[in-house]
């Protein structure tokens, strides 16, 4: 098993399979994450492709020091930052929460997805870096790569998230027991 | 790894994002008409290592090249003006020398005044001294 590192030295030396078994470790976790920061998952199939795109046309300037899921990262960020924000931050028009991409993409739960409430709270820069931190393991300097952002503001930005979020779950929970109890009574 | 966290990454997975076959073959097709973009001229840039005595032979050839031409508009355009060195180290003519004024040295005298006033004080004191001495003959 190769690993990513291994695989773009391939890629650069002219391995024409050696891209095609990283567009098949990454396309899915790219894809889940762009669905939660893209305002339909058309946007985030073309996010995906394009980041696909210009990881193939930048290899050379992979600088091996880092790990490539932070390489990559970055590239998906920068993707979906420049993406045409959602109609309806222009015009009247409400959004209809059913059309939210993440809310389609949920598998059927009684509870709320947290990653939905993240979405609700957070902003963009938190709601990545906590994505970072808690499903890709990066670390807080990767993630300070990734977001082009310090160490620092990582880290508090970390902690805040996962207070905000802690404190909304705590929250949620109460009021499902609540609810629980009074059905009892 | 705390239950917060364990459900961040549950929740995550339960985010059902599977590539579809169009996906697959949209990226496929668009990394078959993308070409790398390699960085060039690194290699260009360094000269290679046997011909270091080449860049270090233009550089000397350089520098005297720099010093000659230094030198050479110097001495034109400052003009350094002709030494000249006198053939005698005496005067030519003697006669300021023979013709100077005499001078008449004398010492100047200032103690004089006050010595003749030191011997008049003295004669003075000497008259009182006799003066007193012949009271005293009479008082007693």
């Amino acid at each position: 098993m190769f690993t990513d590192e291994q695989l773009v030295e391939a890629s650069l030396d002219g391995s024409a399979g050696a891209f095609d078994e990283i567009v098949g470790r990454y396309q899915e976790r790219l894809l889940r994450f762009l669905l939660t920061r893209s305002s339909s998952r058309a946007d985030a199939e073309d996010a995906v492709q394009d980041t696909f795109i210009n990881a193939y046309r930048y290899l050379a300037s992979y600088d091996s020091r880092w790990r490539f899921s932070t390489w990559i990262y970055r590239i998906a960020i920068r993707n979906a930052a420049r993406q045409r924000r959602p109609e309806w931050h222009d015009s009247d028009v409400e959004l209809v929460d059913d059309s939210d991409p993440l809310k389609e993409c949920m598998a059927h739960s009684e509870r709320e997805n947290v990653w939905l409430a993240a979405k609700r709270l957070l902003s963009n820069d938190s709601y990545d870096a906590m994505w970072l931190r808690y499903v890709e393991d990066l670390s807080v300097k990767e993630i300070s790569s990734a977001l082009e952002k310090s160490a620092s503001w990582t880290k508090v930005t970390l902690l805040r998230g996962r207070r905000k979020l802690s404190t909304e779950l705590a929250g949620t929970t109460t009021a499902a027991e609540q609810r629980q109890s009074y059905g009892r009574i | 790894m705390d239950e917060f966290e364990k459900r961040l990454k549950r929740d995550a997975d339960a985010i059902l994002a599977e590539a579809s076959p169009e996906l697959r073959a949209r990226i496929h097709a668009s990394l078959q008409s993308t070409s790398q973009v390699r960085p060039a001229g690194k290699k260009a840039e360094t000269a290679p290592a046997n011909l270091w005595w080449a860049s270090s032979l233009t550089g000397l050839a350089a520098a005297i090249m720099v010093i000659v031409l230094i030198n050479w508009n110097r001495a034109d355009s400052v003009p350094v003006p002709a030494e000249t060195i006198a053939d005698v180290t005496v005067p030519a003519d003697p006669d300021p020398l023979l013709t100077a004024p005499m001078l008449d040295i004398r010492t100047a005298d200032f103690t004089s005044p006050l010595e003749d006033e030191l011997v008049k004080l003295q004669s003075d004191i000497e008259k009182a001294r006799e003066s007193v001495k012949k009271d005293l003959d009479f008082t007693f």
